[in-house]
């Protein structure tokens, strides 16, 4: 392995670890819901019929079956959120960090490309999202039927990989925010609200007729739907979150080839 | 020796960064040969690091071009970065790595760096591997800046500002590792706003005001232009007038016996005529090269 790939992902193993316990502790409490939320789904479901749309869109409208309850607590509101906070973070500070802390500099006098040093940033990166992904997949595997939360395993690996891609997408946008200007605040502050909108969009849209056609146009859609827990894996929804990685990652190689180095 | 013949190991043609309306260099031109020590003097804000960030292509030229061992530094980075030890002035460090695991991924990014060369580094810098960074003092940081610049024994040395916040003691040793780099055949490119550490180091000083190089010199000719002061001390007064006209003399002041002089280069006509005299006594003081840089300073000078 490359020494800065080896070095950056040694750097983040302390903040991989944390994250890692909170997500499961997260995922296990809301596993351990389950059984009362089940249990009650009747009057939960005549309080949602008296809620507004774009709230039932939100949050989901079957919480009785297993998956249906994931899709609700687990992936379509806490997960992807704060997955987003950090691949977003670690995106943003991956470039920028080292520029605003000045280190970059340095790193740089190496022999090494930049191409090089943004290729194992991203890697890094693509690394600890994957492991998060796997854990939050795992945890659901192994706590889940303890108390009755049974989902097939290709349903929950389809929907745990799309969670990545979103992580990754969001992620390398922040990157490419980041490597493009050497401003860490302004990666995530961009790359945040670009997050933020594309998720209202996505829950609004349904039901507000004026918002509609721009529902493509937010990841979250491409995320969700179909639900990747019932449908599996939709290869054109996998596609589309790649491609936007993909793009964000030729935006980020390009501009920081060519840009000055903040002093 | 035929040194200024051979290629240059680094060299800037008409090298111009413009940044909006702020700062930046202008037209620099140089060229610094094999084995050579050439130091860049100038306040702060001059331009001094902004020539160092374009020889590293951190940052690229508005105009004109710089090449290191021939090499285009944009297009051959990887190459140059090889051959290059850089001490950046704002020195910056993975704060919660410690040193001996810092220095472990520099070597590693370096590639061959025998371990054994950055432990006897320390050693002689007296810098503990086994603290993490960010519970060292300022000087102790810059040791390990030192350490990373000289541990793959670099043909080209790029110090900016190096003995910035080290005891004088350091300093030394400082002086002592770079002496024997360059008796390894080592090229020094140093930047600094204290004079004593160029005339310390170097060769030849280029002096950078404003983003343009003013001149560009050897130290001891650039001595030469500063002004001397000789103070005469005759056996009976010497009337001013009798220095007043000599060529060189700047200034003349009679105080009893004793004639005091400011002369700008050779000394001769000033020492002739102080011989015509019955002399007592004279005083003279080499210029260090801090006068002679002043001398770039002071707007009533020509320069």
């Amino acid at each position: 392995m490359n020494p800065l790939l080896r070095k950056t992902l040694r750097d983040q193993t302390r903040s991989l670890v944390a994250w890692g316990i909170g997500l499961a502790v997260l995922v296990a409490m809301y596993a351990a819901f389950y059984p009362s939320v089940r249990d009650s789904a009747g009057d939960l479901q005549g309080y949602l019929e008296r809620m507004p749309e774009a709230f039932r869109n939100l949050i989901g409208g079957d919480f009785t079956s297993p998956a249906g309850y994931l899709r609700s607590e687990t992936f379509s509101t806490l997960g992807p959120i704060l997955f987003l906070v950090f691949a977003i973070g670690t995106g943003a500070r991956s470039i920028a960090g080292e520029e605003e802390g000045r280190t970059l500099d340095l790193l740089l006098s190496t022999p090494i490309r930049r191409r090089q040093v943004l290729f194992d940033k991203w890697i890094a990166m693509l690394v600890s999202t994957a492991a998060l992904s796997v854990v939050v997949g795992l945890t659901i595997v192994l706590i889940g039927p303890a108390f009755g939360l049974r989902v097939p395993l290709s349903g929950l690996a389809a929907q745990c990989l799309m969670l990545f891609l979103l992580g990754m997408a969001f992620g390398t946008i922040a990157l490419a925010v980041g490597s493009g200007t050497g401003r860490k605040g302004l990666a995530n502050g961009i790359t945040g609200a670009f997050a933020t909108v594309a998720y209202v969009l996505n829950v609004v849209a349904p039901s507000v007729k004026a918002v509609e056609p721009l529902r493509p146009g937010s990841p979250f859609r491409w995320y969700l739907e179909p639900d990747p827990l019932v449908a599996g894996l939709s290869l054109g929804n996998v596609a589309v979150l790649v491609g936007i990685a993909a793009l964000a990652y030729l935006v980020a190689a390009v501009a920081f080839e060519r840009r000055d180095l903040r002093a | 020796m035929t040194i200024r013949q051979e290629a240059p190991v680094l060299s800037a043609e008409g090298l111009t960064k413009r940044y909006g309306s702020e700062r930046g260099v202008t037209d620099l031109t140089f060229s610094v040969a094999p084995g050579e020590a050439l130091g860049f003097l100038g306040p702060n804000g001059a331009g001094k690091t902004t020539t160092i960030r374009l020889i590293l292509d951190f940052i690229r030229p508005t105009a004109g071009s710089v090449r290191v061992f021939g090499l285009d530094p944009r297009r051959e980075g990887v190459r140059v970065h090889r051959r290059v030890g850089y001490l950046p002035g704002e020195l910056a460090l993975y704060e919660r790595m410690s040193v001996e695991a810092y220095l472990r991924s520099f070597a590693d990014l370096r590639g061959d760096v025998p371990w054994s060369s950055v432990q006897e580094l320390a050693d002689r810098l007296d810098l503990k591997l086994t603290k993490r960074i960010h519970e060292l003092s300022h000087g102790n940081k810059q040791k390990v800046g030192l350490v990373q610049a000289f541990m793959h024994r670099p043909e080209l040395l790029i110090l900016d500002e190096p003995t910035q916040g080290l005891d004088p003691l350091v300093q030394q040793t400082f002086y002592a590792i770079v002496e024997e780099e360059r008796e390894r055949g080592a090229t020094v490119f140093l930047s600094s706003h204290v004079m004593p550490e160029v005339e310390r180091v170097c060769d030849r000083v280029g002096i950078i005001r404003e983003g343009r190089l003013v001149t560009i010199a050897d130290i001891g000719r650039l001595k030469a232009r500063a002004l001397r002061r000789i103070e005469f001390h005759f056996e009976r007064p010497v009337p001013a007038s009798a220095f007043g006209s000599l060529p060189g003399v700047k200034s003349v002041s009679v105080h009893g016996d004793s004639v005091l002089l400011s002369v700008e280069g050779p000394v001769d006509a000033v020492v002739k005529e102080a011989a015509r005299h019955p002399l007592v006594s004279l005083e003279t003081r080499e210029p260090s090269l801090e006068e002679a840089f002043l001398a770039f300073y002071d707007p009533g000078q020509p320069s």
